[in-house]
């Protein structure tokens, strides 16, 4: 096989497999097919405290999560089971998009001042 | 209501302990089985034993323990975390490779890493390289002592299966491809490509606190040197264990079997090796953390030379060193 050959089957493989790699990163692991209507759910943070502590959102669905920060400085929304993290800024709000989650408990706390916790709970 | 609940509590506890110390006894049990020719037993069982122990005590304490990210806990194994969406992070790794079947052997391989999770399934991690080399009177080895730039690396990882409350496994695909300019083992100018393909994943045992590891590795290379092509492919499984002793300190051991073969198939084996070793993982504050791993080489064979190690395809030691800072 000629050299010439030998890289266009090289470069073929390199962007197939970019191809690939793009397209599974923009599909979401296997999700039931349920409807993909978008819930939303809001809290507050005010004397560093989140208000509701726990707030509710329903299975299999996205959640956008609204985050009212109430106070004079800047609180970093955080969670290792919804796997995310969000920077809002002072007398602001921040919104964060949630995969559609299976029925639990999922813990949240404020990284600035961590003793700010709260609970997402899907029911 | 409240001493009823309690007694139940306590009652569940106790359950749970039971059980612990049960499953504690037989992992100790079947490791020192498995792991009785290889002299290693000790080490591994006291280890697991330890964390199981732990265990019992601490049941009581969960909501202590916040949920952690398993990717670094378990040392060389990697766990199936993918960060935090919006999270970036920079993180030296750093992995040295030492001792040979003779001579004076140390190579140090440093990724610059830059850790970016742009969504909840997906993670890109990508860096250059820096080697050093310290390669004294080896065998089959140029004498070498030299630092020095050693390529590029970039890192897919996608979120295969989640954890939930009803299934406490997470997978994650990896796909690593790399561009060296100094050869990993020898120090010498070459070009050499790789794909590292790692299938990680985890187990949560007991929430928030104890974590089995498990990875397969594929790892495919191919060599441009002065004198031709050489292809060649390493195949790996591991497993690992994780407990967390404080709430940001983790402990654990794991345990690695790597086969080496000439070719990128599984044709032309050369040698294969057991690595057993420690891990510990810090979390210094809550945006920076560090881990320590050893491994070390309990068992192999390299085909046409005598010996229970395969020191030519794999070295006696392996030590990684890693910190991270979140941005």
């Amino acid at each position: 096989m000629s050299m010439i050959c030998w890289t266009r089957m090289k470069l073929s493989a390199a962007a197939a497999a970019t191809l690939f790699l793009c397209g599974l990163a923009c599909v979401p692991p296997a999700r039931p097919a349920a409807a993909q209507e978008t819930a939303t759910v809001q809290i507050s943070v005010k004397n560093r405290q989140f208000e509701p502590a726990e707030i509710r959102g329903p299975a299999n669905k996205p959640i956008v999560l609204r985050v009212k920060n109430l106070d004079a400085t800047p609180m970093e929304f955080e969670s290792v089971t919804l796997r995310v993290e969000k920077v809002v800024p002072a007398n602001s709000e921040g919104v964060i998009n949630l995969r559609p989650l299976q029925p639990g408990r999922y813990n949240f706390f404020d990284d600035f001042h961590q003793q700010t916790t709260g609970v997402l709970i899907i029911q | 209501m409240n001493l009823l609940n309690h007694s139940r509590r306590r009652a569940s506890n106790q359950l749970v302990a039971s059980f612990a110390n049960r499953f504690s006894e037989s992992i100790a049990t079947a490791i020192n089985v498995v792991f009785a020719r290889c002299h290693v037993s000790a080490c591994v069982a006291l280890t697991f034993a330890a964390g199981m122990g732990a265990y019992v005590t601490s049941a009581h304490a969960d909501e202590v323990y916040r949920e952690i990210e398993t990717k670094y806990i378990f040392g060389f194994t990697e766990g199936s975390g993918i960060g935090l969406e919006g999270e970036k992070e920079f993180s030296p790794d750093t992995v040295v490779n030492s001792g040979k079947r003779d001579g004076h052997y140390t190579a140090t391989e440093t990724k610059l890493k830059l850790e970016v999770t742009p969504n909840q399934f997906v993670q890109f991690e990508f860096g250059p390289i820096v080697a050093y080399h310290n390669i004294q009177n080896v065998t089959g080895l140029d004498n070498l002592n030299t630092l020095a730039f050693a390529g590029f690396f970039g890192e897919f990882r996608y979120l295969l299966l989640d954890r939930s409350a009803s299934s406490p496994l997470s997978l994650t695909l990896s796909i690593e491809p790399e561009w060296h300019n100094i050869d990993e083992t020898s120090g010498q100018s070459v070009v050499n490509y790789g794909l590292e393909t790692n299938l990680n994943g985890d187990l949560e045992l007991l929430k928030n606190r104890a974590y089995l590891g498990f990875n397969l590795l594929y790892e495919p290379e191919r060599t441009l040197t002065q004198s031709g092509t050489e292809d060649e492919a390493t195949l790996g499984i591991s497993t690992a264990f994780a407990y967390r002793i404080l709430p940001n300190v983790t402990i654990g051991a794991e345990t690695w079997y790597l086969r080496h073969y000439d070719g990128m198939g599984f044709s032309a084996f050369t040698g294969d090796a057991v690595y057993v070793g420690p891990n510990l993982y810090v979390q210094l504050t809550p945006k920076m953390f560090a881990t320590f791993a050893w491994n070390t080489q309990v068992a192999g064979h390299e085909v046409g030379a005598p010996g229970n190690l395969d020191l030519a395809d794999f070295s006696r030691n392996r030590f990684k060193i890693k910190a991270s800072v979140e941005f």
